[in-house]
C-alpha cells in the first residue's frame, strides 16, 4: 500500500491501517519485572532523530522513506518537541480564529453547499510546513522475535508512518495514541523509521484550540513487544450496589494469541495487600466475568482516594506465566437523581480547574515532574476537580487524578470554534462538524479513542464531547456513543447551549462558561431540566479573579448547581531569551511577529507560567476547601 | 536647638512652611503645592510632593470590559493636578497665608502646638473634582493626614483612590497588620489576619503588568529602608516610617513603581530598574472582578461611584529602631 498525500485533504480519511484505541494498560513479561517497574518489552524511541523541514507539503522530500541517503541533509531534531520550538517555522498563539485567518481563505471540505471535496487545501498550499523525521534502529533484546507495535503518544497534526520503505499507516488525533503494527517490516537490526509530520490537514478544523499553534512529534513514541498471549484490551468496570458498601467487578479481557492458551488469573487485592477476589478462568479471544459480590467496599473520593488493584495473569497451555497486567481500579458511582449529580450517593461538589499542559521552556511537552507539580498544587489548594482542556492529556496524568482523588471531565479533542464564532458573534453559516455526513465519522473516532484509552479510570467521572464546536447531528452522534459504550458516567457538552435544537439530545448536564451569578440564578428559578455546573468560569487572566463568593453561595442555594472549573490552571507563556538584556523572560501571543493574535489572552492561570501560584491562589484555597 | 514645653518650631518662609521637631524636620511646599520634605532623624522620605491618586495600571478585566474607555480621564488626572488652595490652622486658628510680604510680621521664634496644612486640589477630569488633603503636625512629629475626595457624579467611575508617596530610594521591605497576600475588596475572603512582614518590593509578575499588590483591610504599615541620597550620609542603617489607619482601615500598595509606569509596559521586562518606592495608601479600591475578561464588569458591590464623596485618615509617625538612641 502507498500513502497519499490527499488523506490530509479529505475529513473522511483520519486512519489508516492504524491499530484499534484500546485501554491504556501497562503489562510486564513477568512478575519480577513488574515489582522492579522496568519493563524489557518497551523500548522508547525519544531522543535525537533524522529532520528535515519544508515549507509546504510540494517543497518536502517525499521519498525520504526509501532509504536513509537523505540524512546528509538532514538536521538533528529532539523527540518529543514541538517544531518551533526548536527554530523552525514560527511560534503562533491565537484564540478562535483558525491559524491561517487573513493569510489564507479556506472553507472546509463539503461546508458549504459548493465547496465539495476542497482537494488540495492543504497538500497544494504554499503554507503548510512538514516535518520529515527520520530514526534508525536496532531491536533491545526483550522484543526481538516478538510482534512489535509502534506507539505515537501525540503527534501534531497529521503523521505518515514508514518503516524500512514500507508505508505503515497515517494517523490524526494529535492528543491521543497513535498505534501502528510493524510485524511484517520489522528488523532485528538497522531498522529505518520515517515519520512525516505535516502542521495542518482537515484536522485543523476540528483542533481550533485556544493555544500556541504547534505541530511535531510531542509526547512519547514507544515500541512495544506483545507476549504470545496477549491483553489487547481490557475494561474493569467496578460497580457499587445502591448500598454503597456492596461491589461486583465486571471485567471485560480482549487477547491475541500466538501461542495456545491456557488460563487467566484475576485478583482483586485491598490497599494492605490482602485478596479480595480471586478468579481463574480459561482464556477465550473475549472474556467477560462478572464476580460475585464484594462486601465492605471502601470507596473512592476525593478525600479518600481509595484504589484496589486489579491484576490479571496470564498463562499458556502448559502454565507458563505469559503477561502480567496490573491496574488500579477503584469503587464509586456517579448518577443523577432529581437533577442532582451524585458520587457514592452524595451531592457531587466540583472545585475544579481547567488545566492545559503547559510548560514555559517545552510547550505542550511536559514532563512527569510537572504533572507531579500540578498534583502537589491541586492538593494544596483544595482543587479537586479538571477538565482536560481541551483533549486528552498524557496517559500519565489520568493515574495520578485516580491516586489523588482528582474528579475528571475527560475531554474530547475537538474545538471548531472559528468556524460558528466570529468576533465574538453565534454565526455557524460554515460549521464543522456541525451535521455533515463527511466529517461525522472524524469525531466519532475521536470520542471512541478517548472512551477505549482511558476508560478503567475511576478519576473520570464525565466524558465532554469537546470544546466549543457549536451542536448538529454530528455531536448528537457522539453523545449517543459514549451513552452505548458507558453508561456508568455522564456526558458532558457546552455547546447546546448556542443551539438549543439539541438540548435535549446532548450532555447529561446543563453546562455553561461564564455564566454571571445573576444567570445561574435565573436557570435555577425556571424549571431547570438538568443539573448545573460552569465547565469554564472565574476568568483569571493576569490580576482577575475576583467575585468568588457569589459563586460559593449558589452552592447554598441550590443543589442542582454543582460549581464548576476555573479558567484556567495555568498562564501559557514561553521562556525566551530578552534581545536587550540577555536574560530569561515570559513571553506570550504576539511576541513572535505571530499576526493575527490574542497575545495575552495566553495567559489566564491560576499559576505562572513557572507554576508559582498566583496571589489569587489563597481566595481559591479558601471557597474551594469550604465546600467539600 | 533645644525644644521647649514640645512645642514646634514654625519657619514662614517664602516659598514653603517649615515644620521642624526635635528630630524631624518638615517642609510644606506652597509652590509645589504639597509634603515636599518629610525628614525624619536626618533622611529624606519624599522623592516629590505626595499626590492625590486616581488610576491603577488596568488590570486585564479592566481593559476586557472597556473600563479604560469609560474613565480613562482619570489617568490623565493621576498624572497631572494642580494645587489650587492652601489654607493653614496654628493652634486652631487659621491664618492668613504668609507669604511675602505678609510674613515679614513672623520670627526666628515661632512656634506652635499643632500646625494644620490643607492643601486642596483640583483634577483635570471634566468636569473638575476637588481633593483635600490635610496634614496636621503635633509636637512629637507625628503627621495626622486626612483624605477627602469631593464626589460628582457627573464623572466616570474610579479605579481607585488615594495618596501616592514616592520615597527616593527603594524600600528593604515593609511589614503591616492587615490581611495576607494580594487582595481586593472582591478577593479578600480566602486572606488571613495578621501581622506580614514583606522582604524587598514584590512586583505580581502578571504577564502584562498591571495593578497588583494592593493590602485591604490594613491597621498599619511600615516601611523600611536603609539609603538615602544625602552625600553626606554613609550608614546603611535601617530606617522606618509608620502610616496608621485612623477610623476606617486603609488599603495600600508598596511597589517600585507609579500606576503610569505600570500601565506602559507591555511585559515584565520593560519596567523600569526598580530605584524608588511607591507607596499609594488607599481610600477606595475597585474589585478586580472576574466572570470574564471580554465585557463582564467588576460586581456592582466593588464599583467606585466617583458621585460620592471619599473620606480617610491616617497617621504618619517615625518607628524607633535600635539604631535609634
Amino acid at each position: 500500500m502507498q500513502a497519499d498525500i490527499n488523506y490530509i485533504d479529505n475529513p473522511e480519511i483520519f486512519r489508516v491501517n492504524q491499530l484499534p484505541a484500546h485501554s491504556d494498560h501497562a503489562f510486564y513479561g513477568s512478575m519480577e519485572e513488574m515489582r522492579e517497574g522496568k519493563n524489557s518489552l518497551l523500548q522508547s524511541l525519544n531522543g535525537t532523530w533524522s529532520f528535515h523541514y519544508s515549507a509546504n507539503a510540494k517543497e518536502r522530500p517525499a521519498d525520504f522513506y526509501k532509504a536513509d541517503h537523505y540524512t546528509s541533509d538532514f538536521e538533528e531534531m529532539q523527540v518529543p518537541c514541538h517544531i518551533e520550538m526548536a527554530g523552525y517555522d514560527k511560534i503562533h498563539y491565537i484564540n478562535t480564529m483558525y491559524p491561517w485567518e487573513g493569510h489564507l481563505f479556506r472553507r472546509p471540505a463539503y461546508s458549504l453547499n459548493d465547496s465539495g471535496k476542497m482537494e488540495g487545501s492543504f497538500s497544494q498550499a504554499d503554507y503548510n510546513p512538514v516535518g520529515s523525521y527520520l530514526k534508525k534502529f536496532d531491536l533491545e533484546d526483550g522484543l526481538i522475535g516478538k510482534r512489535i507495535c509502534i506507539c505515537f503518544e501525540g503527534a501534531e497534526q497529521a503523521m505518515y508512518v514508514w518503516l524500512n520503505g514500507e508505508f505503515v499507516g497515517y494517523a490524526e488525533d494529535s492528543f491521543t495514541p497513535s498505534e501502528f503494527d510493524l510485524t511484517p517490516y520489522i528488523k532485528e537490526k538497522g531498522n529505518v523509521l520515517a515519520v512525516e509530520v505535516h502542521k495542518r490537514s482537515t484536522a485543523a478544523f476540528l483542533e481550533d484550540q485556544d493555544f500556541f499553534r504547534f505541530f511535531g512529534i510531542f509526547r512519547n513514541v514507544t515500541l512495544y513487544a506483545k507476549p504470545d498471549i496477549h491483553v489487547e484490551d481490557m475494561w474493569a468496570r467496578p460497580e457499587l450496589k445502591d448500598d454503597y458498601r456492596t461491589g461486583c467487578l465486571s471485567l471485560d479481557i480482549r487477547f491475541s494469541s500466538l501461542v495456545k492458551p491456557g488460563d487467566v488469573v484475576i485478583t482483586l487485592k485491598d490497599d494492605k495487600g490482602s485478596i479480595c477476589l480471586e478468579k481463574r478462568l480459561p482464556i477465550t479471544e473475549e472474556i467477560h466475568f462478572r464476580s460475585k459480590n464484594l462486601d465492605n467496599i471502601i470507596l473512592w473520593e476525593h478525600q479518600k482516594p481509595y484504589l484496589y488493584l486489579l491484576t490479571i495473569e496470564v498463562f499458556d497451555e502448559h502454565g507458563r506465566l505469559i503477561e502480567v497486567v496490573p491496574y488500579k481500579t477503584g469503587f464509586r458511582k456517579i448518577e443523577i437523581k432529581d437533577k442532582v449529580i451524585l458520587l457514592n450517593g452524595k451531592r457531587l461538589i466540583l472545585n475544579g480547574v481547567n488545566r492545559h499542559e503547559w510548560s514555559a521552556e517545552r510547550g505542550r511537552c511536559i514532563t512527569l515532574k510537572e504533572m507531579n507539580e500540578d498534583m502537589k498544587i491541586f492538593r494544596k489548594n483544595h482543587i479537586n476537580a479538571v477538565r482536560t482542556c481541551h483533549y486528552p492529556d498524557q496517559i500519565p496524568w489520568y493515574s495520578l487524578c485516580d491516586e489523588n482523588g482528582i474528579y475528571m471531565m475527560a475531554e474530547t479533542n475537538l474545538e471548531s470554534h472559528g468556524s460558528w464564532q466570529k468576533m465574538g458573534a453565534v454565526e455557524p453559516s460554515w460549521n464543522i462538524p456541525g451535521s455533515i455526513k463527511e466529517w461525522k465519522a472524524a469525531v466519532i473516532d475521536r470520542a471512541r479513542t478517548n472512551f477505549e484509552t482511558f476508560k478503567n479510570h475511576v478519576s473520570i467521572l464525565f466524558w465532554s464531547l469537546g470544546n466549543e464546536s457549536y451542536a448538529g447531528d454530528n455531536i448528537e452522534a457522539m453523545n449517543r456513543f459514549f451513552k452505548a459504550a458507558d453508561e456508568s458516567r455522564l456526558v458532558h457538552y457546552e455547546g447546546v447551549y448556542h443551539n438549543r435544537a439539541y438540548e435535549a439530545v446532548i450532555s447529561d448536564v446543563e453546562s455553561r462558561m461564564y455564566a454571571t451569578p445573576g444567570e445561574i440564578i435565573e436557570y435555577f428559578e425556571n424549571q431547570p431540566l438538568k443539573p448545573f455546573l460552569l465547565c469554564e468560569y472565574m476568568h483569571d487572566m493576569g490580576n482577575s479573579l475576583g467575585g468568588m463568593k457569589s459563586y460559593a453561595r449558589l452552592l447554598d442555594k441550590y443543589e442542582g448547581y454543582h460549581g464548576g472549573f476555573i479558567w484556567d490552571y495555568i498562564d501559557q507563556a514561553i521562556y525566551v531569551t530578552d534581545e536587550v538584556t540577555g536574560e530569561k523572560v515570559l513571553r506570550y501571543g504576539g511576541d513572535f511577529d505571530d499576526k493575527p493574535s490574542d497575545y495575552e489572552f495566553s495567559g489566564n492561570g491560576i499559576v505562572f507560567a513557572d507554576r508559582t501560584e498566583k496571589p489569587a491562589m489563597q481566595e481559591v484555597k479558601y471557597y474551594y476547601g469550604l465546600y467539600q | 536647638m533645644g525644644y521647649i514645653n514640645d512645642a514646634l518650631r514654625i519657619v514662614y518662609g517664602d516659598c514653603t512652611l517649615g515644620v521642624h521637631g526635635r528630630d524631624f524636620d518638615y517642609l510644606f511646599s506652597y509652590q509645589h503645592g504639597g509634603l515636599e520634605s518629610l525628614v525624619i532623624d536626618e533622611r529624606e522620605w519624599l522623592y516629590r510632593v505626595p499626590k492625590p491618586a486616581f488610576w491603577r495600571a488596568t488590570t486585564d478585566n479592566d481593559r476586557g470590559n472597556g473600563f479604560p474607555l469609560r474613565s480613562g480621564m482619570w489617568m490623565g488626572a493621576d498624572m497631572f493636578i494642580s494645587c489650587t488652595g492652601i489654607e493653614i490652622i496654628v493652634d486652631g486658628t487659621k491664618i492668613e497665608m504668609p507669604t511675602a510680604p505678609l510674613n515679614n510680621r513672623y520670627s526666628e521664634g515661632e512656634t506652635a502646638k499643632k500646625i494644620q496644612i490643607i492643601f486642596t486640589y483640583q483634577t483635570i477630569t471634566v468636569p473638575s473634582a476637588r481633593v483635600n488633603v490635610s496634614y496636621e503636625v503635633t509636637p512629637d512629629g507625628s503627621i495626622k493626614t486626612d483624605v477627602h475626595y469631593f464626589g460628582n457624579d457627573k464623572l466616570p467611575e474610579l479605579p481607585l483612590f488615594g495618596l501616592r508617596f514616592v520615597m527616593p530610594t527603594a524600600a528593604l521591605g515593609y511589614r503591616y497588620e492587615g490581611l495576607s497576600g494580594e487582595t481586593y475588596p472582591d478577593r479578600m475572603c480566602g486572606a488571613g489576619d495578621g501581622t506580614y512582614e514583606i522582604e524587598g518590593l514584590p512586583v505580581t509578575k502578571y504577564l502584562v503588568p498591571q495593578d497588583c499588590n494592593v493590602h485591604m483591610e490594613t491597621n498599619w504599615l511600615e516601611v523600611y529602608r536603609n539609603k538615602t541620597h544625602n552625600n553626606s550620609r554613609k550608614d546603611n542603617n535601617k530606617f522606618g516610617i509608620k502610616f496608621l489607619s485612623l477610623g476606617k482601615k486603609f488599603a495600600f500598595s508598596c511597589i517600585p513603581y507609579t500606576a503610569l509606569e505600570l500601565e506602559s509596559a507591555t511585559h515584565q521586562e520593560e519596567l523600569p530598574a526598580a530605584r524608588r518606592t511607591v507607596v499609594t495608601i488607599l481610600g477606595a479600591v475597585r474589585g478586580v472582578g472576574g466572570i470574564n475578561s471580554w465585557g463582564a464588569d467588576v460586581e456592582p458591590a466593588y464599583h467606585i461611584n466617583a458621585g460620592e464623596d471619599i473620606s480617610y485618615s491616617f497617621l504618619i509617625s517615625r518607628i524607633l529602631t535600635d539604631t535609634d538612641s
